[in-house]
């Protein structure tokens, strides 16, 4: 493993280390002017990603839906949208990535089907079908009385009676999503076929959704059973076997401890997403002191070898509340969602920049940790350019607006009727294309996309933010928040001489420099993108992180005596701080301010 | 062979009557002067090259505690660094001269120091003096323990030491637990506890709080946010933590030393309190608030009366709370002095509903702990006016 460049796709570990960028195919970019974006949009705009420094895409759900959910009312699990274009389009983009580095894995619902889906319409269509108890069928709705009701908004219980079976089918989410019935193995054996399938095309992997409710038993929450941990070992068995270097990314909205459940012992999951970790972010930084942060770092629970979380600061779904106590979310709701409108479910439904109104330095900050604790940072498409939401839109629609590429017309997204589009790109003055995309940032030097181009090129030289023990440092002043990232093993580096990789840089060279006239202003270690490898010190050292979530300037006093004699080099600049002593280090930040010091030996 | 007694006193007499901790307490407690100091118990706690003595000095009745370091003198210069202060002077140890310092100054000592008060159980690689105060200097070992050595000693039990060590026995989570305590002659001389780094004072993120509301509020003059609820610096649902734990100590305490009954009309109860609560004895760790202060410094915080205020004192648990609950009006008040002059009215107004709102969170936080009607009147209203009306005498004591 170098220091200094991206996971080779030869890696069978390169999740730990990879940044994903989540996407909306639907979104992305439109390539035959339907107002829809399609995957062959998405093929064009893989420089893109390559050159922003992305190692892995995560699809959201492309598969043919009534749209009721997002996407996720899945009808048939084995194609794409026709909308989106073709299995063969996908599997182009997925090899075409593939040449970049750049990996690929989708969104796969296992709980539950759409209503329109083949099987749940022969499971309804009588009750001695073959699909007949495909699904959870019963004749009242008494049963599972404890199960809470995640959509509470919109669906009054998890049963919904069916006039033609004259029958109740349980649901989790909106009732236009029947959830599967596990406890019949035929379910699990499809649900197989269709990982296979996806796998054989190429995909890198997926991303799980709702996984904790999949297999269901009267008398507990049917959450996180015994038997739905079988299904996962299964299935991770499976893809041990037969498709090397492939992810499983969990969604379990849970506390931590449960959450680290999921990793088995390394033998399910690859990685799940730490829920709690993302709320705390905000809240840390609207009251300005660290303890929100470092309580939820303290109660994460150590995780087997090989695995990973995935955090986030935001993503498709609304910023998630479920697992803050209920003081808290009143005092978030207060907080971030002054409209009611922006409340939705147990959530608050916003992109990053109006959630911090559209303060730059905050949103630094809050990407400042992202990229440094412990974790894969998983980014949201347009958030990257502080992109704004629309929250007049119905649902999760107001963070899926149309990617801003351009200020031209549709945001450069889609060359079709604007009547036409998905959903109208943002026009505001604030947030609007004409003021926020890709050209304009890409142009801009100081932009905030440069800057986070900046920040994922260092942290891909720092395999210590990927893999590194986390070590919260005691600091006498609550707005600060200091941490050292120190490698576990010391792996004596090797270089990567694979073909792929060596095409990878070689393709980076040529069209970094080829993108709309970026590299004019690009100086600096990473304006080759990626792999670079100008790091002096190859051997990983500790880095130090320090962070004010204040808006007003703070000092700190660290102790660092374990580290005495080193120096301390800030990572953007390469500017060697005073050395350590006995005595507390001081350390004076800015407003916001977030510095990372690599610790080095005399 | 040691240096002999009367070198030892010869020494040590002098260098605690230049020492500002010692005059504090001789000056506040208006202790005759002119009563010669002498030497009243002393232990050679290590024999040799560098040794250790633990002295006891009286001035009448009152006791103070040196710690005794000595090794040959052309070696104490680099051990001592920083501290040359610390040195006491000359004195023969039987072979020949050594120099005599405070052993506080010197860590290879106060690691020595750590294995002495702990019986042997504990020991240190690093140590370092974190606190000079008139009760006790305080050191950290390893970050891992915390060390006081007494200087004003008292007889034992020591309040503090009892009771933090009733409180571990009775199983009281939210503090730092006692590890071991150094006693000699019906003397506490020091107390080793766990230390917790990173804990941050109750006052501090009480000023943080404020120092977010009044940023964000006296800045904009749109009502839309002028709601201490609506403003980043919330500290309410910390609050609420504190009055939760806070009552939890209250039901440990009244395990631990009982109940008495208060003669006022309705009678009430007492409960072996606190006695000195406030926000800068509580702490926040990553881990949740702890209490501290058992027993500090009397030259910081509310004043008791005299020496004997040290002594353990049976009160309603509801002095605890309004003492807090003042402290809370104390910082709000700190918090808007620091403002410009222009915006005082503003700031007032927006701390007076900051304090409210954050006394309001940390008494049902109190009130609603299991078992806690006990101690107090269960109902919010009338246990509120209590707490109002002792935090009105406090108010009234200070102006």
């Amino acid at each position: 493993m170098v220091p200094g460049a991206r996971p080779g796709l030869d890696d069978p570990r390169w999740y730990e280390r990879a940044v994903f960028y989540e996407l909306l195919p639907r979104g992305f970019f439109d390539s035959n002017a339907d107002g829809i974006g399609d995957f062959k949009g998405l093929g064009e705009k893989l420089d893109y990603l390559q050159w922003l420094g992305v190692d892995c895409v995560w699809l959201l759900p492309y598969y043919p839906s009534p749209l009721h959910d997002g996407g996720y009312d899945i009808s048939d699990f084995l194609t794409v949208a026709p909308e989106l274009g073709s299995v063969d389009d996908l599997a182009a983009v997925v090899e075409d990535a593939h040449r970049r580095g750049i990996r690929i894995i989708s969104d796969l619902v296992m709980n539950h089907t759409s209503d329109e889906h083949p099987w749940f319409v022969e499971s309804r269509s009588s009750r001695d079908n073959d699909k007949a108890d495909w699904y959870m069928w019963a004749d009242d709705d008494h049963g599972f009385a404890d199960v809470r009701v995640i959509f509470c908004d919109v669906e009054p219980s998890n049963w919904t009676f069916d006039p033609r079976r004259q029958q109740y089918y349980w649901h989790r989410f909106f009732h236009q999503q029947p959830d599967l019935n596990y406890d019949n193995p035929e379910v699990a054996d499809a649900m197989l076929e269709v990982v296979r399938f996806w796998l054989d095309l190429g995909l890198d992997g997926f991303r799980l959704d709702a996984v904790p409710y999949l297999y269901k038993a009267e008398g507990t929450n049917c959450e996180s059973l015994p038997a739905t941990h079988k299904l996962l070992r299964r299935i991770r068995s499976e893809i041990d076997a037969s498709y090397p270097n492939r992810v499983l990314l969990a969604e379990v909205n849970q506390w931590p401890d449960v959450v680290s459940e999921y990793f088995g012992d390394g033998d399910e999951c690859h990685m799940c997403f730490n829920f709690p970790l993302m709320p705390r972010m905000f809240m840390a930084v609207r009251r300005e002191q660290r303890f929100p942060i470092t309580e939820i770092l303290a109660q994460t629970p150590p995780i087997p070898d090989g695995c990973q979380w995935g955090i986030f600061l935001r993503n498709h779904d609304e910023l998630t509340l479920e697992m803050v106590t209920d003081e808290e979310r009143d005092y978030m709701y207060a907080e971030y969602a002054r409209d009611p409108r922006m409340r939705r479910n147990l959530g608050i439904r916003r992109r990053l920049a109006p959630l911090v109104d559209n303060d730059r330095r905050v949103a630094e900050l809050l990407y400042g940790l992202l990229l440094s604790l412990p974790g894969s940072p998983v980014l949201y498409y347009g958030d990257e350019l502080l992109m704004g939401d629309n929250i007049y839109l119905g649902d999760r629609d107001g963070v899926r607006t149309p990617m801003q590429w351009s200020p031209d017309r549709n945001a450069g997204f889609s060359r079709a009727d604007f009547a036409q589009l998905y959903l109208p790109p943002l026009m505001d003055p604030v947030h609007g294309y004409q003021a926020v995309n890709v050209e304009a940032e890409q142009r801009d030097p100081s932009s905030f996309l440069h800057w986070l181009r900046r920040m994922l090129a260092v942290r891909h030289q720092y395999p210590q933010f990927a893999t590194g023990s986390l070590e919260v440092l005691p600091a006498d002043n609550p707005s600060v928040l200091a941490y050292v990232r120190q490698a576990r093993d010391v792996e004596p580096p090797v270089r990567q001489t694979t073909d792929a990789m060596a095409r990878a840089a070689e393709n980076l060279v040529g069209e970094a420099a080829a993108l709309d006239g970026a590299s004019l202003w690009d100086v600096g270690p990473d304006s080759v993108g990626a792999p670079v490898v100008t790091a002096p010190n190859m051997a990983p050292t500790a880095v130090l992180c320090v962070s004010n979530l204040s808006r007003f300037a703070q000092p700190a006093e660290l102790s660092l005596g374990r580290w005495e004699g080193r120096t301390p080099i800030e990572l953007l600049g390469r500017v060697p701080f005073p050395r350590i002593s006995s005595a507390p280090y001081s350390v004076t930040l800015a407003p916001y301010g977030i510095y990372w010091f690599e610790l080095v030996e005399p | 062979m040691p240096p002999s007694p009367q070198a030892l006193e010869a020494l040590v007499i002098p260098y605690l009557e230049r020492q500002p901790w010692f005059l504090a307490d001789m000056s506040r407690f208006n202790h005759n002067l002119h009563v010669a100091p002498r030497l009243a118990d002393l232990e050679i706690v290590l024999d040799g090259r560098p040794g250790l003595a633990s002295v006891v000095v009286t001035v009448g009745e009152r006791p103070f505690h040196v710690v005794v370091g000595w090794r040959e003198a052309s070696l104490a210069p680099a051990v001592l660094g920083d501290h040359q202060g610390a040195v006491l002077g000359m004195c023969s140890d039987g072979v020949g001269d050594v120099l005599c310092y405070d052993a506080l100054a010197d860590d290879e000592l106060s690691a020595d120091l750590l294995a002495v008060a702990s019986a042997g159980r504990e020991s240190a690689r690093r140590v370092r003096l974190v606190q000079s105060l008139v009760s006790h200097a305080s050191l950290v070992y390893d970050e891992r323990l915390f060390m006081k050595c007494y200087r004003v000693l008292e007889p034992a039990p020591r309040a503090e030491v009892e009771l933090l060590y009733r409180l571990d026995e009775v199983g009281f989570k939210h503090m730092a637990r006692p590890v071991a305590h150094w006693e000699r002659s019906s003397w506490d001389l020091a107390l080793v506890r766990e230390y917790i780094p990173g804990a941050v004072e109750g006052r501090l993120l009480a000023l943080t709080s404020l120092r977010d509301l009044l940023g964000r509020n006296l800045g904009d003059d749109s009502s839309r946010r002028d709601e201490v609820g609506g403003a980043g610096g919330d500290l309410s649902s910390e609050m609420r933590r504190l009055g939760e734990i806070t009552g939890n100590l209250h039901l440990v305490l009244a395990e631990a030393f009982g109940l008495r009954s208060l003669a006022a009309d309705p009678p009430q109860v007492a409960i072996r309190v606190h006695g000195d609560y406030h926000l800068r004895r509580v702490f926040r760790t990553d881990a949740g608030w702890i209490v501290g202060g058992f027993g500090d410094d009397p030259l910081i915080g509310r004043a008791g009366p005299g020496p004997a205020g040290r002594e353990p004192r049976f009160a309603s648990p509801l002095e605890d709370v309004a003492d807090l609950s003042y402290s809370l009006r104390q910082v709000a008040g700190e918090a808007v002095r620091a403002q410009p002059t222009v915006t005082w009215a503003r700031a007032q107004r927006l701390a007076k509903s900051w304090e409210r709102r954050n006394r309001g969170a940390f008494l049902s936080g109190y009130l609603g702990v299991d078992g806690i009607s006990r101690l107090v009147p269960a109902d919010r209203a009338s246990a509120g006016e209590s707490v109002k009306a002792l935090v009105a005498e406090r108010v009234a004591a200070a102006s």
